[in-house]
Protein backbone atom coordinates (compact mmCIF):
# COMPACT_ATOMS: atom_id res chain seq x y z
CA UNK A 1 0.00 0.00 0.00
CA UNK A 2 1.43 3.47 -0.49
CA UNK A 3 0.65 5.09 2.42
CA UNK A 4 2.96 2.98 4.31
CA UNK A 5 5.26 3.75 1.26
CA UNK A 6 4.53 7.28 2.59
CA UNK A 7 4.88 7.35 6.25
CA UNK A 8 8.10 9.43 6.65
CA UNK A 9 6.25 12.39 4.79
CA UNK A 10 3.12 11.92 6.68
CA UNK A 11 4.61 12.15 9.69
CA UNK A 12 6.67 15.32 9.03
CA UNK A 13 3.45 16.87 7.25
CA UNK A 14 1.48 16.05 10.51
CA UNK A 15 4.20 18.03 12.61
CA UNK A 16 3.77 20.30 10.60
CA UNK A 17 0.28 21.01 10.15
CA UNK A 18 0.51 21.19 14.30
CA UNK A 19 3.11 23.54 14.77
CA UNK A 20 1.30 25.82 12.35
CA UNK A 21 -2.52 25.87 13.85
CA UNK A 22 -0.76 27.19 17.50
CA UNK A 23 1.91 29.43 16.04
CA UNK A 24 2.13 32.83 17.27
CA UNK A 25 -0.67 31.74 19.80
CA UNK A 26 0.77 32.20 23.41
CA UNK A 27 -1.35 28.98 25.14
CA UNK A 28 -1.36 27.48 21.69
CA UNK A 29 -2.46 23.86 22.42
CA UNK A 30 -4.00 24.67 25.73
CA UNK A 31 -6.75 26.68 23.91
CA UNK A 32 -7.38 22.74 22.46
CA UNK A 33 -8.21 22.12 26.47
CA UNK A 34 -10.08 25.37 27.31
CA UNK A 35 -12.47 25.19 24.59
CA UNK A 36 -14.01 21.85 25.28
CA UNK A 37 -13.60 22.81 28.97
CA UNK A 38 -15.06 26.44 28.79
CA UNK A 39 -18.42 24.84 26.67
CA UNK A 40 -18.62 21.74 29.34
CA UNK A 41 -19.26 24.38 31.76
CA UNK A 42 -21.65 26.75 29.78
CA UNK A 43 -23.28 23.54 28.62
CA UNK A 44 -23.66 22.50 32.29
CA UNK A 45 -25.05 25.31 33.61
CA UNK A 46 -27.85 25.84 31.18
CA UNK A 47 -28.91 22.13 31.05
CA UNK A 48 -28.02 21.31 34.21
CA UNK A 49 -28.96 24.14 36.60
CA UNK A 50 -31.40 25.87 34.65
CA UNK A 51 -33.34 23.66 32.41
CA UNK A 52 -32.98 20.81 35.08
CA UNK A 53 -33.05 18.46 32.49
CA UNK A 54 -32.34 15.41 35.28
CA UNK A 55 -29.65 13.58 33.55
CA UNK A 56 -27.16 12.27 36.19
CA UNK A 57 -23.63 13.55 36.43
CA UNK A 58 -24.02 15.46 33.37
CA UNK A 59 -20.25 16.87 32.91
CA UNK A 60 -19.35 13.21 32.36
CA UNK A 61 -22.07 12.82 29.88
CA UNK A 62 -21.68 15.85 27.83
CA UNK A 63 -17.90 15.41 27.78
CA UNK A 64 -18.41 11.67 26.29
CA UNK A 65 -20.12 13.25 23.42
CA UNK A 66 -18.29 16.77 23.19
CA UNK A 67 -14.89 15.47 22.22
CA UNK A 68 -15.53 13.06 19.37
CA UNK A 69 -18.09 15.80 18.37
CA UNK A 70 -15.22 18.37 18.48
CA UNK A 71 -12.77 16.08 16.26
CA UNK A 72 -15.41 15.75 13.58
CA UNK A 73 -16.37 19.30 13.83
CA UNK A 74 -12.45 20.79 13.45
CA UNK A 75 -10.71 17.65 11.67
CA UNK A 76 -13.41 18.24 8.43
CA UNK A 77 -12.94 22.01 9.05
CA UNK A 78 -9.19 22.12 8.94
CA UNK A 79 -9.00 19.88 6.34
CA UNK A 80 -11.57 21.95 4.10
CA UNK A 81 -8.82 23.96 3.37
CA UNK A 82 -6.02 21.98 3.49
CA UNK A 83 -5.66 22.26 -0.51
CA UNK A 84 -6.55 25.76 -1.27
CA UNK A 85 -4.63 26.56 1.72
CA UNK A 86 -1.20 24.88 0.46
CA UNK A 87 -1.14 26.35 -2.99
CA UNK A 88 2.40 26.58 -2.98
CA UNK A 89 2.36 22.35 -2.02
CA UNK A 90 0.42 22.09 -5.13
CA UNK A 91 1.71 23.96 -7.62
CA UNK A 92 5.41 24.26 -6.99
CA UNK A 93 6.09 20.18 -5.98
CA UNK A 94 4.57 16.98 -6.72
CA UNK A 95 3.66 14.62 -4.03
CA UNK A 96 0.56 12.75 -3.68
CA UNK A 97 -2.45 15.68 -2.93
CA UNK A 98 -4.19 13.03 -1.23
CA UNK A 99 -1.45 13.39 1.54
CA UNK A 100 -2.11 16.72 2.04
CA UNK A 101 -6.36 16.25 3.21
CA UNK A 102 -4.81 12.79 5.29
CA UNK A 103 -2.29 14.64 7.40
CA UNK A 104 -4.48 17.47 8.59
CA UNK A 105 -7.03 15.07 9.64
CA UNK A 106 -4.32 13.12 11.34
CA UNK A 107 -3.33 16.40 13.08
CA UNK A 108 -6.70 17.02 14.43
CA UNK A 109 -7.10 13.36 15.42
CA UNK A 110 -3.82 13.80 17.37
CA UNK A 111 -5.05 16.45 19.22
CA UNK A 112 -8.26 14.46 19.86
CA UNK A 113 -6.66 11.92 21.81
CA UNK A 114 -4.40 14.29 23.97
CA UNK A 115 -7.65 16.06 24.64
CA UNK A 116 -9.19 12.66 25.73
CA UNK A 117 -6.11 11.47 27.73
CA UNK A 118 -6.23 15.12 29.03
CA UNK A 119 -9.81 14.66 30.00
CA UNK A 120 -9.74 11.44 31.55
CA UNK A 121 -8.87 12.31 34.80
CA UNK A 122 -11.11 15.63 35.59
CA UNK A 123 -14.16 12.71 34.43
CA UNK A 124 -12.54 10.09 36.75
CA UNK A 125 -12.52 12.94 39.47
CA UNK A 126 -15.76 13.51 38.32
CA UNK A 127 -17.15 10.30 39.50
CA UNK A 128 -16.62 8.43 35.99
CA UNK A 129 -16.14 4.58 36.43
CA UNK A 130 -13.28 3.37 33.77
CA UNK A 131 -14.94 -0.15 32.93
CA UNK A 132 -12.94 -2.77 30.63
CA UNK A 133 -15.75 -1.53 27.80
CA UNK A 134 -13.36 1.37 27.38
CA UNK A 135 -11.16 -1.31 25.35
CA UNK A 136 -13.63 -0.60 22.62
CA UNK A 137 -13.15 2.75 22.22
CA UNK A 138 -9.56 3.41 20.02
CA UNK A 139 -12.27 1.02 17.07
CA UNK A 140 -14.93 3.87 17.70
CA UNK A 141 -12.06 6.36 17.48
CA UNK A 142 -11.03 5.01 14.13
CA UNK A 143 -14.30 4.55 12.74
CA UNK A 144 -14.87 8.42 13.04
CA UNK A 145 -11.37 8.87 11.77
CA UNK A 146 -13.17 7.38 8.20
CA UNK A 147 -16.23 9.37 8.52
CA UNK A 148 -13.92 12.35 8.73
CA UNK A 149 -11.67 11.14 5.78
CA UNK A 150 -14.17 10.54 3.36
CA UNK A 151 -16.16 14.11 4.33
CA UNK A 152 -12.61 15.66 4.03
CA UNK A 153 -11.49 14.40 0.87
CA UNK A 154 -14.78 15.50 -1.22
CA UNK A 155 -14.96 18.85 0.99
CA UNK A 156 -11.25 19.49 0.14
CA UNK A 157 -11.43 19.05 -3.48
CA UNK A 158 -14.96 20.57 -3.97
CA UNK A 159 -13.33 23.76 -1.85
CA UNK A 160 -11.06 24.29 -4.56
CA UNK A 161 -13.44 25.12 -7.16
CA UNK A 162 -16.31 26.93 -5.13
CA UNK A 163 -14.72 28.50 -1.58
CA UNK A 164 -18.42 28.64 -0.44
CA UNK A 165 -18.40 24.72 0.99
CA UNK A 166 -16.40 26.37 3.79
CA UNK A 167 -19.34 27.95 4.30
CA UNK A 168 -22.05 25.69 3.29
CA UNK A 169 -20.22 23.22 5.60
CA UNK A 170 -20.34 25.49 8.42
CA UNK A 171 -23.72 25.84 8.42
CA UNK A 172 -24.28 22.20 8.28
CA UNK A 173 -22.16 21.47 11.34
CA UNK A 174 -24.25 24.48 13.27
CA UNK A 175 -27.14 22.10 12.56
CA UNK A 176 -25.26 18.83 12.73
CA UNK A 177 -24.68 19.97 16.78
CA UNK A 178 -28.26 19.69 17.24
CA UNK A 179 -29.21 17.04 15.02
CA UNK A 180 -26.63 14.88 17.25
CA UNK A 181 -27.19 13.88 20.39
CA UNK A 182 -24.23 15.76 22.19
CA UNK A 183 -26.01 17.75 25.01
CA UNK A 184 -29.02 15.43 25.03
CA UNK A 185 -30.27 11.50 25.08
CA UNK A 186 -30.98 10.32 21.83
CA UNK A 187 -34.63 8.52 23.63
CA UNK A 188 -35.78 12.00 23.07
CA UNK A 189 -36.32 12.09 19.18
CA UNK A 190 -39.75 10.61 18.34
CA UNK A 191 -39.77 6.50 17.49
CA UNK A 192 -40.82 7.43 14.05
CA UNK A 193 -37.96 9.63 12.88
CA UNK A 194 -35.33 7.20 14.89
CA UNK A 195 -34.44 5.49 11.70
CA UNK A 196 -34.00 8.94 9.66
CA UNK A 197 -32.01 10.02 13.13
CA UNK A 198 -29.59 7.63 13.31
CA UNK A 199 -28.42 8.22 9.59
CA UNK A 200 -26.21 10.64 10.67
CA UNK A 201 -22.69 8.78 11.54
CA UNK A 202 -22.16 10.99 14.30
CA UNK A 203 -25.62 9.36 16.48
CA UNK A 204 -24.35 5.70 16.52
CA UNK A 205 -20.13 7.28 16.74
CA UNK A 206 -21.60 9.57 19.59
CA UNK A 207 -24.03 6.78 21.31
CA UNK A 208 -21.53 3.88 20.95
CA UNK A 209 -18.69 6.52 22.99
CA UNK A 210 -21.05 7.14 25.78
CA UNK A 211 -22.19 3.91 26.31
CA UNK A 212 -18.32 2.97 27.01
CA UNK A 213 -17.88 6.17 29.27
CA UNK A 214 -20.80 6.75 30.60
CA UNK A 215 -23.53 4.01 30.86
CA UNK A 216 -21.01 1.29 31.10
CA UNK A 217 -22.25 -1.07 28.61
CA UNK A 218 -21.38 -2.43 25.51
CA UNK A 219 -22.79 -0.74 22.52
CA UNK A 220 -24.47 -3.16 20.14
CA UNK A 221 -22.95 -4.33 16.56
CA UNK A 222 -25.49 -2.92 14.88
CA UNK A 223 -24.22 0.70 16.82
CA UNK A 224 -20.75 0.02 15.35
CA UNK A 225 -21.83 -1.46 11.88
CA UNK A 226 -24.05 1.88 10.63
CA UNK A 227 -21.61 3.89 10.90
CA UNK A 228 -18.46 1.93 9.67
CA UNK A 229 -20.98 1.57 6.85
CA UNK A 230 -21.57 5.49 6.34
CA UNK A 231 -17.60 5.14 6.71
CA UNK A 232 -16.85 2.93 3.74
CA UNK A 233 -19.68 4.66 1.50
CA UNK A 234 -18.54 8.11 2.06
CA UNK A 235 -14.95 7.29 1.77
CA UNK A 236 -15.79 5.94 -1.75
CA UNK A 237 -17.65 9.19 -3.10
CA UNK A 238 -15.16 11.37 -1.10
CA UNK A 239 -12.13 9.73 -3.17
CA UNK A 240 -14.48 9.74 -6.02
CA UNK A 241 -14.98 13.13 -6.45
CA UNK A 242 -11.54 13.86 -5.05
CA UNK A 243 -10.24 11.59 -7.86
CA UNK A 244 -11.83 13.49 -10.31
CA UNK A 245 -10.86 16.72 -9.11
CA UNK A 246 -7.37 16.08 -8.84
CA UNK A 247 -5.82 16.96 -12.54
CA UNK A 248 -6.84 20.79 -12.21
CA UNK A 249 -6.06 21.68 -8.38
CA UNK A 250 -2.58 23.42 -10.11
CA UNK A 251 -4.40 25.41 -12.21
CA UNK A 252 -7.43 26.62 -9.85
CA UNK A 253 -5.55 27.13 -6.70
CA UNK B 1 18.71 5.70 -22.40
CA UNK B 2 16.45 9.75 -22.03
CA UNK B 3 15.76 10.97 -18.31
CA UNK B 4 12.91 12.66 -20.15
CA UNK B 5 10.66 11.81 -22.96
CA UNK B 6 8.10 13.91 -24.19
CA UNK B 7 5.20 12.91 -26.93
CA UNK B 8 2.72 14.60 -28.50
CA UNK B 9 1.99 16.75 -25.42
CA UNK B 10 -0.89 18.92 -25.74
CA UNK B 11 -2.10 21.67 -22.69
CA UNK B 12 -5.34 23.71 -22.62
CA UNK B 13 -6.20 26.33 -20.02
CA UNK B 14 -9.38 28.15 -19.66
CA UNK B 15 -9.41 31.29 -19.36
CA UNK B 16 -12.90 33.12 -17.99
CA UNK B 17 -14.31 36.22 -19.34
CA UNK B 18 -16.45 36.60 -16.17
CA UNK B 19 -15.14 34.48 -12.94
CA UNK B 20 -17.78 32.41 -11.68
CA UNK B 21 -16.27 32.21 -8.14
CA UNK B 22 -19.51 30.72 -6.04
CA UNK B 23 -22.20 28.08 -6.25
CA UNK B 24 -24.76 30.72 -5.95
CA UNK B 25 -22.91 32.57 -9.43
CA UNK B 26 -22.59 29.28 -11.08
CA UNK B 27 -27.35 28.36 -10.54
CA UNK B 28 -27.95 31.94 -11.69
CA UNK B 29 -25.83 31.59 -14.71
CA UNK B 30 -26.83 28.10 -15.34
CA UNK B 31 -30.21 29.69 -14.86
CA UNK B 32 -29.85 32.26 -17.36
CA UNK B 33 -29.24 29.74 -19.82
CA UNK B 34 -33.24 30.95 -20.23
CA UNK B 35 -32.16 34.15 -21.64
CA UNK B 36 -29.73 36.02 -19.80
CA UNK B 37 -26.04 36.95 -19.63
CA UNK B 38 -23.82 33.40 -20.01
CA UNK B 39 -20.49 33.69 -18.70
CA UNK B 40 -18.06 32.21 -20.99
CA UNK B 41 -14.84 31.37 -21.22
CA UNK B 42 -12.27 30.95 -23.94
CA UNK B 43 -9.85 28.15 -23.99
CA UNK B 44 -6.20 28.09 -24.75
CA UNK B 45 -3.45 26.43 -26.15
CA UNK B 46 -0.68 26.50 -23.94
CA UNK B 47 1.16 23.55 -25.62
CA UNK B 48 0.65 22.27 -29.07
CA UNK B 49 2.48 18.80 -30.22
CA UNK B 50 5.30 19.43 -27.82
CA UNK B 51 7.83 16.42 -28.76
CA UNK B 52 11.49 15.98 -27.71
CA UNK B 53 13.52 13.93 -25.01
CA UNK B 54 16.77 14.54 -23.37
CA UNK B 55 19.12 11.51 -22.91
CA UNK B 56 20.65 10.64 -19.50
CA UNK B 57 23.44 13.01 -18.64
CA UNK B 58 22.76 15.72 -21.12
CA UNK B 59 20.92 18.84 -19.79
CA UNK B 60 18.66 21.21 -21.79
CA UNK B 61 17.61 24.83 -22.52
CA UNK B 62 13.61 25.75 -23.20
CA UNK B 63 14.17 29.44 -24.60
CA UNK B 64 11.24 31.45 -26.04
CA UNK B 65 9.50 34.69 -25.30
CA UNK B 66 6.76 34.90 -22.45
CA UNK B 67 3.63 32.98 -22.36
CA UNK B 68 5.19 30.51 -24.91
CA UNK B 69 4.40 27.98 -22.51
CA UNK B 70 8.39 27.28 -20.87
CA UNK B 71 6.88 27.32 -17.60
CA UNK B 72 3.80 25.21 -18.34
CA UNK B 73 6.16 22.73 -19.75
CA UNK B 74 8.40 22.94 -16.52
CA UNK B 75 5.34 22.15 -14.43
CA UNK B 76 4.08 19.09 -16.50
CA UNK B 77 7.53 17.86 -16.01
CA UNK B 78 7.89 18.29 -12.69
CA UNK B 79 4.20 16.26 -12.39
CA UNK B 80 2.48 19.14 -10.58
CA UNK B 81 0.05 19.48 -13.92
CA UNK B 82 -1.37 17.08 -16.09
CA UNK B 83 -1.44 17.20 -19.88
CA UNK B 84 -4.62 16.94 -21.95
CA UNK B 85 -3.18 14.41 -24.33
CA UNK B 86 0.14 12.79 -24.84
CA UNK B 87 2.65 11.18 -22.53
CA UNK B 88 5.77 12.54 -20.15
CA UNK B 89 7.62 10.26 -18.90
CA UNK B 90 10.39 11.06 -16.09
CA UNK B 91 13.13 8.69 -15.10
CA UNK B 92 14.40 9.46 -11.36
CA UNK B 93 13.89 11.98 -8.92
CA UNK B 94 12.94 15.34 -9.86
CA UNK B 95 13.86 19.04 -7.56
CA UNK B 96 11.54 21.57 -9.12
CA UNK B 97 12.24 25.20 -8.66
CA UNK B 98 9.45 26.99 -10.00
CA UNK B 99 9.26 30.56 -9.78
CA UNK B 100 11.87 30.64 -7.20
CA UNK B 101 10.11 28.27 -4.44
CA UNK B 102 10.35 24.77 -3.60
CA UNK B 103 6.79 24.77 -2.12
CA UNK B 104 8.18 26.17 1.12
CA UNK B 105 5.49 27.49 3.99
CA UNK B 106 6.08 30.83 4.56
CA UNK B 107 5.46 30.50 8.69
CA UNK B 108 7.72 27.80 8.86
CA UNK B 109 11.36 28.64 9.94
CA UNK B 110 14.02 27.77 7.80
CA UNK B 111 15.16 24.74 9.13
CA UNK B 112 11.60 23.38 9.17
CA UNK B 113 10.96 24.05 5.40
CA UNK B 114 14.17 22.18 4.73
CA UNK B 115 12.89 18.99 6.64
CA UNK B 116 9.17 19.39 4.88
CA UNK B 117 11.00 19.60 1.56
CA UNK B 118 13.21 16.87 1.99
CA UNK B 119 10.76 14.08 3.24
CA UNK B 120 8.85 15.40 0.47
CA UNK B 121 11.90 14.34 -1.78
CA UNK B 122 12.07 10.64 -0.06
CA UNK B 123 15.21 11.48 2.22
CA UNK B 124 15.22 9.31 5.15
CA UNK B 125 15.18 11.18 8.19
CA UNK B 126 19.27 10.28 8.95
CA UNK B 127 19.99 11.59 5.79
CA UNK B 128 18.21 14.65 6.16
CA UNK B 129 20.17 15.18 9.31
CA UNK B 130 23.23 15.17 7.84
CA UNK B 131 22.09 16.92 5.48
CA UNK B 132 20.21 19.93 7.27
CA UNK B 133 23.37 21.84 8.04
CA UNK B 134 25.38 21.59 4.77
CA UNK B 135 22.60 23.36 3.37
CA UNK B 136 22.06 26.64 5.86
CA UNK B 137 26.27 26.75 5.29
CA UNK B 138 26.00 26.25 1.10
CA UNK B 139 22.56 29.22 1.95
CA UNK B 140 24.58 31.03 4.12
CA UNK B 141 21.70 31.23 6.20
CA UNK B 142 23.30 30.17 10.21
CA UNK B 143 21.54 32.85 11.27
CA UNK B 144 18.82 33.03 10.03
CA UNK B 145 17.97 28.91 10.35
CA UNK B 146 15.32 29.59 13.22
CA UNK B 147 13.66 32.45 11.50
CA UNK B 148 9.87 31.99 9.93
CA UNK B 149 10.63 32.33 5.99
CA UNK B 150 8.33 35.05 5.77
CA UNK B 151 11.19 37.28 7.28
CA UNK B 152 13.34 36.22 5.02
CA UNK B 153 14.40 39.03 1.96
CA UNK B 154 13.64 37.62 -1.57
CA UNK B 155 17.14 36.59 -2.53
CA UNK B 156 17.93 34.46 0.78
CA UNK B 157 14.37 32.29 -0.09
CA UNK B 158 16.23 32.05 -3.49
CA UNK B 159 19.26 30.91 -1.50
CA UNK B 160 17.56 28.54 0.31
CA UNK B 161 15.60 27.04 -2.30
CA UNK B 162 18.56 26.52 -4.37
CA UNK B 163 20.25 24.85 -1.53
CA UNK B 164 18.01 22.68 -0.85
CA UNK B 165 17.26 21.38 -4.69
CA UNK B 166 20.75 20.28 -4.66
CA UNK B 167 21.94 19.18 -1.55
CA UNK B 168 18.97 16.80 -1.88
CA UNK B 169 20.99 14.98 -4.30
CA UNK B 170 17.85 15.12 -6.92
CA UNK B 171 19.00 13.35 -10.90
CA UNK B 172 17.07 15.69 -12.59
CA UNK B 173 16.89 19.61 -11.53
CA UNK B 174 14.23 21.97 -13.24
CA UNK B 175 14.87 25.48 -12.65
CA UNK B 176 12.82 28.64 -13.97
CA UNK B 177 15.17 31.69 -14.17
CA UNK B 178 15.84 31.05 -10.35
CA UNK B 179 19.45 32.26 -10.66
CA UNK B 180 18.57 36.21 -11.47
CA UNK B 181 17.51 37.39 -7.80
CA UNK B 182 20.76 36.20 -6.13
CA UNK B 183 23.23 38.28 -5.74
CA UNK B 184 27.05 38.27 -8.24
CA UNK B 185 29.12 36.03 -5.64
CA UNK B 186 26.12 33.25 -4.86
CA UNK B 187 25.13 33.11 -8.73
CA UNK B 188 29.26 31.99 -8.78
CA UNK B 189 28.45 29.81 -6.26
CA UNK B 190 25.54 28.39 -8.05
CA UNK B 191 27.20 27.95 -10.97
CA UNK B 192 29.95 26.06 -9.82
CA UNK B 193 27.67 24.04 -7.90
CA UNK B 194 25.79 23.51 -11.93
CA UNK B 195 29.32 22.23 -13.13
CA UNK B 196 29.74 19.78 -10.42
CA UNK B 197 26.01 18.09 -10.73
CA UNK B 198 26.46 17.99 -14.63
CA UNK B 199 29.87 16.11 -14.27
CA UNK B 200 27.95 13.74 -12.16
CA UNK B 201 26.00 12.91 -14.90
CA UNK B 202 22.74 14.33 -13.74
CA UNK B 203 19.98 16.48 -16.02
CA UNK B 204 19.65 20.26 -15.99
CA UNK B 205 16.19 21.13 -17.35
CA UNK B 206 16.74 25.44 -17.82
CA UNK B 207 14.10 27.92 -18.34
CA UNK B 208 16.09 31.14 -18.94
CA UNK B 209 16.67 34.08 -20.76
CA UNK B 210 19.92 34.53 -19.94
CA UNK B 211 21.53 32.78 -23.15
CA UNK B 212 24.43 32.58 -21.88
CA UNK B 213 23.74 30.80 -19.33
CA UNK B 214 22.16 28.07 -21.57
CA UNK B 215 24.87 28.10 -23.79
CA UNK B 216 26.69 26.96 -21.34
CA UNK B 217 24.76 24.01 -19.67
CA UNK B 218 23.26 22.85 -21.91
CA UNK B 219 23.95 20.80 -25.22
CA UNK B 220 20.77 21.04 -26.65
CA UNK B 221 17.65 23.61 -26.62
CA UNK B 222 13.93 23.71 -27.32
CA UNK B 223 12.93 26.86 -28.63
CA UNK B 224 9.38 27.46 -28.14
CA UNK B 225 6.59 30.11 -29.27
CA UNK B 226 2.89 30.56 -28.62
CA UNK B 227 3.20 26.80 -26.90
CA UNK B 228 4.57 25.49 -29.89
CA UNK B 229 8.02 23.66 -30.44
CA UNK B 230 9.78 25.88 -33.33
CA UNK B 231 13.23 24.73 -33.31
CA UNK B 232 15.20 21.68 -31.11
CA UNK B 233 18.24 20.92 -31.26
CA UNK B 234 22.20 21.66 -30.35
CA UNK B 235 22.08 24.98 -28.41
CA UNK B 236 24.04 27.07 -30.58
CA UNK B 237 21.97 26.83 -33.36
CA UNK B 238 18.26 26.77 -31.43
CA UNK B 239 19.58 30.40 -29.47
CA UNK B 240 21.06 31.75 -32.78
CA UNK B 241 17.66 30.92 -34.55
CA UNK B 242 15.76 32.90 -31.74
CA UNK B 243 18.40 35.85 -31.64
CA UNK B 244 17.35 35.92 -35.72
CA UNK B 245 13.59 35.89 -35.24
CA UNK B 246 13.66 38.45 -32.31
CA UNK B 247 15.98 40.88 -34.40
CA UNK B 248 14.87 39.99 -37.89
CA UNK B 249 17.20 38.66 -40.55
Amino acid sequence: MCMLEHREVIWILVKKDFKIRYRNSALGFLWSLLNPLSMMVILTLVFSLLLRVGIQNFPIFLLAALLPWRFFQIGTMQSTGSIAGNPSLVKKIYLPRYLLVLTSNLASFVSFLIEFVAFLPIMIALGMTVTIHILLLPAIMIIEFLVVLGISLALSALNIFYRDFYQIWEIALQLGFFLSPVFYDPSIIPERYQFYYSLNPMTKIIESTRKVLFHNVLPTVFDLAVPLLAAIILLTIGYGIFRRLEPRFAEVT
Amino acid sequence: MNVIEVEDVWKKFKIPHERRATVLDTIASTLSLFGGRRSTFEEFWALRNVTFEVPKGRSIGIIGENGSGKTTLLRLIANVMKPDQGRIHVDGRVAPMLELGLGFNPELTVRENIVVFGAIMGLKRNELRKQTDSIIKFAELKRFEDAPLKTLSSGMQMRLGFSVAIETNPDIFLIDEALAVGDMEFQQKCLSKFKEFKNSGKTIVLVSHALDLVKEFCESSLLLSRGEVINFGETGTVVNDYIRRVHGP
